[in-house]
């Protein structure tokens, strides 16, 4: 378990605000991320600090162990491009690639030619011109194309349709089997993306209220769906996040993970259990850390 | 140094900024101004005439070094371009443009020199103070005014990314009153005499000099302004 990010008390502050509150994690070599959070939680702040574009208030980072502002060697491994990036006047896709190429060392022009024709995008019209879903596709081919060893996705689906968000993380998954690398996904439609993700970190008002493996965090959980008399038998004196009913049928979302004596409870039963969303769960951690914040303030 | 070069090449990727457009305006303006010339020359005018229509392609240039900022910063911080390169790369890029506006200068005045003023007797280049100390000197003062008129661009550019348009507009106004302070200094000193005397007195040679220091001063500033600017 190598480290290639490591962040140490981090805090962004503007005037009366604070972006980022005192927050400390590590992101390891060849894995994808999930920076999860709501809108203004402060996932882009953390995104631009890591890559130099924006500065500290406190605290520390390190990339490949050393700091990034104004080092090239680190940067130039690095690649971010912002959900609302902006490109040089009447420049076009083709120059926006034909630049990325002079400066991510990794650069794969058939990666970007195929992701081109399969979003449809129009390489000779001006980028000023594009729609935001196209706007979006222009960042996303840098993002895959680069290929750099630590890649950040910023809200990279705005605008796009269903099939070309599918194509994006298809695309993206391949090429990172093919070559693997650090991959930092922000987002705030979790289910969407869920299946990418090894790892989660969750970001609420500038903190961290969750980072762990996508595995154990589902593990946490599970939704109990059967005969409704049967299921809320089960899930009595257990906490239930979620229920849904039609009809006899019910689904209950109990949090805890299940012991041996449950799951042969529930075969018996005829309950079937079924892995939770991971939505679900971070949603409701989310309020959870909400509800003590305020809780803290009186 | 590769990636200073590369910052270059990112500027020039759209070659209607830094090329095409210069061109037209100072090719458009060159063309309007004989057209004048041959107004006046027909209307049986015998004077030589000395056009300002050069200056047209260096308020361009103001406007490129807004532009290399403004347009240009935030996407090289999606290159992973350190602010150092961008700098670097992009006064480059400013310094070769003007080297090559400076070249059309000198050859415009050369012809204008050798045809007596495109045989109309008017002068758009050929400007008599500029060339007294000859063509080299003269090609250093455009080259020196259209970088100043660049960096006067991109650090007026730099103070808006950092600060945003009141400070920079703060900024450009309490200029306007040192400005006028000192003009009203100049008038209680009875001194308009012999600042215009001084003026007068500059040879190109010298007020390039004092470009070039006015300009790296700015350049100088633009940097540690840069150094700590967010896209």
């Amino acid at each position: 378990m190598t480290a290639v990010i490591e962040v140490k008390n981090l805090t962004k502050r503007y005037r009366d605000t604070i972006a980022v509150d005192d927050v400390s994690f590590a992101i390891e070599r060849d894995a994808i991320y999930g920076l999860l959070g709501r809108n203004g939680a402060g996932k882009t702040t953390v995104m631009s600090i890591l890559t130099a574009q924006n500065f500290p208030t406190s605290g520390e980072v390190r990339v490949f162990g050393e700091a990034p502002y104004e080092n090239a060697t680190v940067l130039s491994r690095m690649c971010f491009v912002r959900e609302s990036q902006k490109y040089p006047d009447d420049a076009t896709p083709t120059h926006a690639f034909h630049i990325a190429r002079l400066f991510y060392p990794n650069w794969n022009q058939a990666v970007a030619d195929q992701l081109i024709r399969e979003f449809r995008l129009p390489v000779k019209t001006r980028i000023k011109k594009l729609s935001r879903g196209q706007l979006s596709a222009v960042g996303v081919i840098i993002g895959i194309a680069a290929r750099a060893e630590v890649t950040f996705f910023d809200e990279p689906y705005l605008g796009l349709d269903a099939v070309a968000r599918q194509i994006f993380y298809d695309r993206l998954l391949e090429d990172y089997a093919e070559h693997p690398r650090t991959i930092i996904l922000s987002s705030h439609l979790i289910d969407e993306v869920a299946n990418l993700l090894e790892k989660v970190i969750v970001i609420d008002g500038g903190r961290i209220i969750m980072d762990e493996d996508t595995e154990s965090i589902r593990g946490r959980a599970s939704t109990i769906v059967g005969d409704t008399a049967v299921v809320e038998e089960f899930v009595a004196g257990r906490e239930v996040i979620h229920r849904e009913s039609l009809g006899r049928i019910t689904s209950a979302t109990v949090i805890g993970a299940l012991s041996a004596e449950d799951r042969s409870e529930l075969a018996l039963a005829g309950l079937d259990v079924l892995p939770v969303s991971l939505q679900q769960l971070i949603v409701r951690q989310t309020q959870n850390a909400a509800h003590t914040d305020e809780g803290a303030l009186r | 140094m590769n990636r200073t070069l590369n910052v270059v090449r990112m500027q020039l990727v759209n070659r209607a900024t830094y090329i095409w457009v210069p061109l037209i305006i100072l090719g458009g303006t060159l063309v309007i101004s004989l057209a004048i010339f041959g107004l006046i020359a027909s209307s049986g005018a015998d004077a030589e005439m000395f056009g300002g229509g050069a200056q047209a392609p260096l308020w361009y240039f103001g406007v490129v070094g807004v532009q290399a900022l403004t347009l240009t910063f935030p996407f090289s911080q999606a290159m992973s371009v350190t602010r150092r390169e961008f700098y670097l790369g992009t006064l480059l890029t400013a310094a070769l443009t003007s080297f090559v506006l400076a070249v059309l200068f000198i050859v415009g005045g050369l012809i204008e020199r050798a045809t007596s003023g495109w045989g109309l007797g008017g002068y758009m280049f050929y400007l008599p103070w500029v060339w007294s100390q000859g063509p080299v000197v003269a090609g250093l003062f455009f080259f020196g005014l259209a970088m100043l008129f660049f960096v006067v661009g991109f650090c007026a550019a730099t103070v808006y990314k950092r600060w945003g348009n009141l400070v920079l507009t703060i900024v450009l106004v309490s200029l306007g009153f040192v400005m006028i302070g000192a003009m009203w200094l100049v008038g209680q000193l009875r001194a308009w005499d012999d600042l215009f005397a001084f003026f007068g007195s500059l040879t190109p040679i010298a007020l390039t000099g004092v470009m070039v220091l006015v300009g790296a001063m700015l350049a100088a500033l633009s940097y540690r302004m840069l150094r700590r600017a967010i896209a």
